[in-house]
């Protein structure tokens, strides 16, 4: 037996540390899961599903949809964006210009949010910069409300999750091989026929993720909603936060969180599931 | 080359409107962040754009906030800049020192192991942020735990675990085990093998997980924000507190700095990666 291969027991030695640092989280899961259960609004306290019958309300009802459309918007937009970027990243020859792209690209994902919200308030507000063009150029008399509403939450998801999109994507189209392109050029297809035939159907599992992973994060998204949103966007992650600060409803909002991870976990199955239906049907 | 995926000649309507859709990408991205740096120059204290005038007069608040002592808030700027560093520290190195034994035994383990596991400590990353800040929440106030900076440190310790581990992960990839066996051949016994030959080739990768690792503590407010106290604030925090009523021009600079910080880190661990693996 060579010596470099790995008994389990130390496999599993060697896994132990990282486990404890998983463990906060892995009891935080569990914690929210009981605590959805309790009969007490404020405690762990006996099993009852009333605080999920508690959230058949038209309120909730409008904040899940609300997540379900202002998400799906923003992560179709950014799967829109993000193919042309991925190609544009991937066929720059300066690398100063793929470093700068890939900065600019990066950099709202991990920035501040804070700084970013500040960001769209100065882009979007009644005398920003957005505004203040259109007037300008005569376009609009008075200035658009873009603030406080869906509008700004939906360009600020949209900025946020670009890059969860883009580089999985300049990964997959990196693996792309020329001959196939090649391939179809020589054999006469034009450049919209190779994205439609070749590139798209061999992207296709590394989008569907991709996209799925975009709308995971959008649906759960707080920080945006709640800066640029004010009152009146009343996404999931918001709604649960006011179930906390205001109404102390403890157990209302560990229902509600259950219900938002459901739904992102539905979406990562499904779209899991139907890139292995897919790519087992075209024999890829 | 990839002539086929964005030509560089007459791509004729394809070419155009891929650059069309890269550019309004660019554009999202990047305005924000413009408009942000341009007003921290502003000469006047309203919000509209363009300034009317450009002066430092914001960058001196932020160089006087950090300078002299501020008895007006219950904590100070520098305080919260230093539980953040502290903080980022922190997580840096737990998370760190507890990755790359991970990513070495995933490496060198079962092929369905490591799927397994590289899924589980992804779940972080797709976990909504608000349910963790809840649940951290919940756990520390029915336990009545006193943990000082560890009540955000062990959550941001959580968040970053799936980017230090993908990092360690891909930098395990180009080393072989034949490179260990020499060494174990020559006399070394397996630890010393590990520390000695595939931690040192790990470098690159390490390294740009402990700066991911310091981005995003740094950076992280959801979970700051249902975990901070009086006592334990960080940076996020204090610019949250300070503008909630009103945007002031000083946090824009302040806003600076930290873009500026950022830039350059990602540059860094861009550098670090070059050509190798993905960003996460």
């Amino acid at each position: 037996m060579s010596s470099t291969t790995l008994t389990q027991k130390q496999a599993l030695a060697f896994a132990t540390p990282a486990f404890i640092a998983l463990l906060p989280f892995l009891g935080a899961c569990l914690y929210i899961l009981r605590f959805s259960l309790s009969a007490e609004k404020g405690s762990i306290d006996g099993v009852s599903l009333q605080a999920y019958r508690d959230l058949m309300t038209p309120f909730f009802g409008r904040s899940v949809w609300l997540t379900l459309k202002l998400a799906f918007v923003a992560s179709a937009v950014v799967m829109l964006l993000a193919v042309p970027l991925a190609f544009l990243l991937t066929s720059l020859r300066s690398a100063a210009a793929r470093r700068l792209l890939t900065v600019t690209i990066l950099l709202p994902m991990i920035l501040n949010l804070l700084v970013q919200a500040y960001g769209w308030i100065l882009l979007l507000g009644p005398s920003g910069a957005l505004n203040t063009l259109l007037k300008t150029l005569g376009l609009i008399d008075r200035p658009l409300f873009l603030l406080f509403n869906e509008t700004g939450v939906l360009l600020g998801l949209i900025q946020t999750s670009l890059p969860l999109a883009v580089f999985p994507i300049v990964g997959a189209v990196r693996a792309v091989s020329p001959e196939h392109l090649e391939a179809a050029s020589s054999l006469g297809a034009g450049h919209w026929r190779i994205l439609r035939d070749v590139t798209l159907p061999l992207l296709r599992p590394p989008l569907v993720g991709a996209a799925s992973i975009v709308f995971a994060f959008n649906a759960s998204a707080f920080a945006i909603p709640l800066l640029l949103g004010g009152r009146r966007v009343q996404m999931m992650g918001v709604a649960i936060r006011d179930m906390i600060s205001p109404l102390f409803n403890w157990s209302g909002a560990a229902a509600a969180g259950t219900v938002l991870i459901l739904l992102t976990v539905l979406v990562l199955v499904v779209s899991a599931w139907l890139v292995r239906i897919t790519t087992q049907k075209t024999g890829g | 080359m990839r002539i086929a995926l964005l030509p560089t000649e007459a791509g004729g309507s394809y070419r155009l409107t891929i650059l069309l859709l890269a550019s309004l990408g660019v554009l999202v991205s990047a305005l924000p962040v413009l408009v942000v740096t341009i007003m921290s120059f502003s000469a006047s204290d309203t919000s509209g754009f363009p300034p009317e005038g450009y002066s430092l007069r914001w960058y001196g608040d932020v160089a006087r906030m950090f300078l002299e002592e501020d008895t007006s808030s219950a904590q100070s700027v520098v305080d919260s800049t230093l539980t953040s560093l502290l903080i980022a520290v922190i997580v840096m190195g737990i998370s760190t020192a507890v990755c790359v034994p991970l990513a070495y035994a995933l490496a060198r383990g079962q092929r369905r192991v490591r799927a397994g596991m590289e899924l589980l400590f992804t779940l972080p990353l797709v976990f909504p942020l608000v349910m963790l800040g809840i649940a951290f929440l919940l756990i520390a106030e029915s336990l009545a735990l006193d943990l000082g900076l560890w009540r955000i440190a062990i959550p941001h310790v959580v968040l970053v675990l799936p980017f230090v581990l993908r990092n360690c992960l891909s930098a395990m990839n180009g080393i072989s085990v034949e490179i260990e066996e020499a060494a174990i051949s020559l006399g070394a016994s397996p630890l010393r093998a590990i520390w000695d030959v595939v931690v040192p080739l790990m470098r690159a990768g390490i390294l740009a997980g402990l700066i991911f690792a310091l981005i995003i503590s740094f950076n992280e407010f959801t979970i700051t924000f249902f975990m901070y106290t009086i006592d334990v604030s960080t940076l996020p925090i204090w610019m949250y507190s300070r503008t909630v009523s009103s945007l002031d021009p000083s946090t824009l600079a302040l806003s600076v700095f930290i873009i500026a910080a950022d830039v350059l880190l990602i540059v860094l661990v861009d550098r670090l990666i070059a050509g190798k693996g993905n960003l996460f």
